[in-house]
């Protein structure tokens, strides 16, 4: 068994601080004022690509940068440290987990050679469609469907909250090609975005991930060739979950360089800010609030890169991956919260952005599985639940 | 056209600077390619590019005196897009503007580029002389705090401005040449190689970052390290430095209670209305 390496390389420095610095420099300007406008903008989608941000895992003979999961959480969690831009990240991580890591895990010769150069290059910018109106949580009980006729498959379904929707150019839909067969029911697609029968409408705007934009997509007698399938029919359902182990780590990473990026700035404006003539951080009830996020970070670290490990090391990581997830999202939850807490009336001034790390993190308890998911997959593990 | 930028690695500016007993304590402190630097290799990469091909044109080597890891700010220029790198064993406070241009002056003569761009100053000594003193000492042409760069097609001038305070001159420079560069260089039509570019060409309004491809593909290129004997450059420098000395800590001020206190202190007091 292989440790556990928690150590950084000068290999894998160079690569943070050349993104820390693309991040501060180039992403993070005029996020706030984008946040307010739930604004997204393909201006700099595109120069966050050029730059490699939307093929850390795939492959370098696509064009990716061919990270195993410890290094793309770096990558991602450098990204939580120094870019304010949530919602971009958020629409990167969507991209490259839930339709790039699949389309490359399919191991489909003839839809990556067609598609994921493109992919790894943000030029082809993806969105996946999985969840639907009363298909959440119970993500096999989908009701789409894709009937084959002669040559030809005909998609009939709705799906909701689907990140990069109304800007994506590509789509990763699951649909049922046998629904009576349960998980080997379920085949993958991939769908241009002006395939006839494919509608897309955008979702109203949302309280955390402002600039990152989602919407719902129709299919309504969407004729597609045979050859827009991915994969063998029945192997949606496994190349979605392989999807979703990929997110709930990596994509998660961005959470806890916010939250350090948080704990800085509550750490620095409790030393600076004076009432009752000494800083606010003298008093025990911040210090420890602020320990407490201290704790949170560092356990949520800790699990973060034991789950990217044992995903590198090709072990067995369900459960780890779980409660990464899980810890992160609760704890990032919790600690924006502490973080308006500590600064008080400007905590809650959108302006000054304090209020950011909890409404991103909110929806986190919810996407890619929520708590209550990850819970029973820790309890299943466990022999119980 | 093959061009050679030197740069100096500088104590990030950002940090609060340390002085301890005479000198400035930089242990601890994180380094960084000097501004200008970086500007001088972006004027030197858009020299080389968007001709006909997609390729560079043309070779850009940076070059680099200071301890060991200098590697890592002279890797980052390489993943910037610069062809190869060397780096002049040296240490930092043993240097000064001469013994800078008389080491650069060696370089030129082993790698006999067709033109040097450089930064117009280094943001930690502010010296602004290495650019100045290496023209001379090479007998060639200098054009100083350049705004914008037009190289001409046959390569053998280039037309330059540089702002002054009467406005923007503009003049003429032979090649080979000295050039250092100001903070304009990098707007997005600053430089442009006739001989390759159109007149319509744009880049982007600043500098280019080390992406995630150029780190990669920078693993590939030539890092050399070479030290000052083997360029036959006897040591010893001309400045000696006597002490750093923070500046005083500023007094605290003075509170006002009305707006015609202020006028008053502003006019018995300071002097100013």
């Amino acid at each position: 068994m292989a440790p556990i390496e928690l150590d950084v390389s000068p290999a894998q420095v160079e690569r943070i601080e050349a993104v820390a610095r693309f991040a501060r420099e180039r992403l993070s300007p005029g996020a706030r004022e984008r946040d307010a406008r739930g604004e997204f903008s393909r201006a700099l989608w595109d120069e966050a690509a050029r730059f490699g941000l939307a093929g850390l895992p795939i492959p370098e003979t696509w064009g990716g940068s061919g990270l195993d999961a410890v290094e793309t959480m770096q990558v991602v969690e450098t990204l939580g440290r120094t870019c304010e831009d949530g919602g971009l990240v958020f629409s990167l991580c969507a991209h490259m987990f839930a339709s790039a890591v699949p389309i490359w895990r399919s191991k489909d010769a003839k839809q990556q050679g067609l598609y994921l150069a493109d992919i790894a290059a943000g030029s082809l910018l993806c969105a996946n469609g999985t969840t639907e109106p009363e298909a959440g949580s119970d993500i096999y009980a989908m009701k789409a469907t894709a009937r084959r006729v002669g040559d030809d498959y005909i998609l009939d379904g709705t799906k909701c909250f689907i990140t990069n929707a109304p800007v994506a150019d590509l789509f990763l839909i699951y649909a049922k090609t046998d629904p009576s067969a349960g998980f080997l029911g379920i085949s993958a697609f991939l769908l241009p975005r002006a395939t006839a029968g494919l509608r897309v409408v955008p979702e109203h705007h949302k309280s955390g991930l402002r600039t990152s934009p989602w919407g719902t997509i129709y299919l309504e007698d969407c004729k597609v060739p045979v050859t827009a399938r991915m994969g063998p029919e029945g192997a949606g359902a496994a190349l979605f979950g392989e999807s979703m182990i990929w997110e709930r780590c990596c994509l998660f990473a961005y959470y806890v360089g916010a939250m350090e990026r948080s704990l800085r700035r509550c750490i620095e404006y409790a030393r600076d800010r004076k009432q009752f003539g000494k800083p606010i951080g003298k008093n025990q009830s911040i210090a420890n609030r602020i320990v407490d996020m201290k704790i949170r970070l560092e356990t949520c670290r800790l699990l973060l890169y034991r789950a990217g490990e044992l995903h590198r090391q090709g072990r067995r990581c369900e459960d780890a991956v779980a409660m990464c997830k899980l810890w992160i999202s609760e704890c990032a939850v919790a600690s924006g919260l502490d973080a308006i807490q500590i600064f008080g009336g400007t905590g809650v001034v959108t302006d000054a952005g304090v209020d950011a790390l909890l409404r991103d993190a909110v929806p986190a308890q919810v996407f890619s599985g929520t708590s209550e998911m990850q819970r029973m997959i820790i309890a299943r593990t466990l022999g119980v639940g | 056209m093959k061009i050679l930028v030197p740069c100096k690695r500088v104590p990030n500016p950002d940090l609060k600077l340390k002085v301890a007993n005479g000198s400035v304590d930089l242990a601890g402190t994180t380094w960084q390619v000097n501004p200008f630097d970086e500007y001088a290799v972006e004027a030197a990469l858009r020299l080389t590019e968007k001709g006909k091909g997609g390729e560079r044109v043309g070779e850009v080597v940076v070059v680099s005196i200071g301890p060991k890891d200098t590697s890592a700010q002279l890797k980052q220029l390489l993943a910037m897009g610069a062809n190869r790198a060397i780096l002049v064993a040296g240490d930092d406070s043993a240097l000064d503007s001469d013994l800078v241009a008389r080491i650069l002056r060696a370089v030129v003569a082993a790698e006999k580029p067709d033109l040097v761009i450089t930064g117009k100053q280094a943001v930690d000594g502010d010296d602004n002389q290495v650019g100045q003193i290496l023209a001379a000492s090479l007998g060639w042409p200098q054009a100083t705090f350049l705004a914008s760069i037009l190289l001409a097609a046959d390569g053998k001038s280039a037309t330059v401005t540089r702002e002054v305070d009467a406005g923007v001159e503009e003049r003429r420079v032979r090649l080979p040449a000295i050039m250092t560069v100001d903070l304009r260089i990098i707007g997005k039509k600053a430089v442009r190689n006739e001989a390759l570019a159109p007149a319509t060409a744009e880049w982007e309004d600043t500098q280019r970052l080390a992406s995630l491809k150029g780190i990669m593909a920078a693993k590939k290129k030539e890092l050399r390290e070479i030290t000052v004997e083997s360029l036959g450059v006897a040591g010893g420098i001309l400045v000696k430095t006597l002490r750093h000395e923070a500046p005083p800590a500023r007094k605290a001020g003075v509170k006002v209670a009305s707006v015609e206190e202020l006028v008053a202190k502003l006019h018995n007091e300071a002097k100013v209305i």
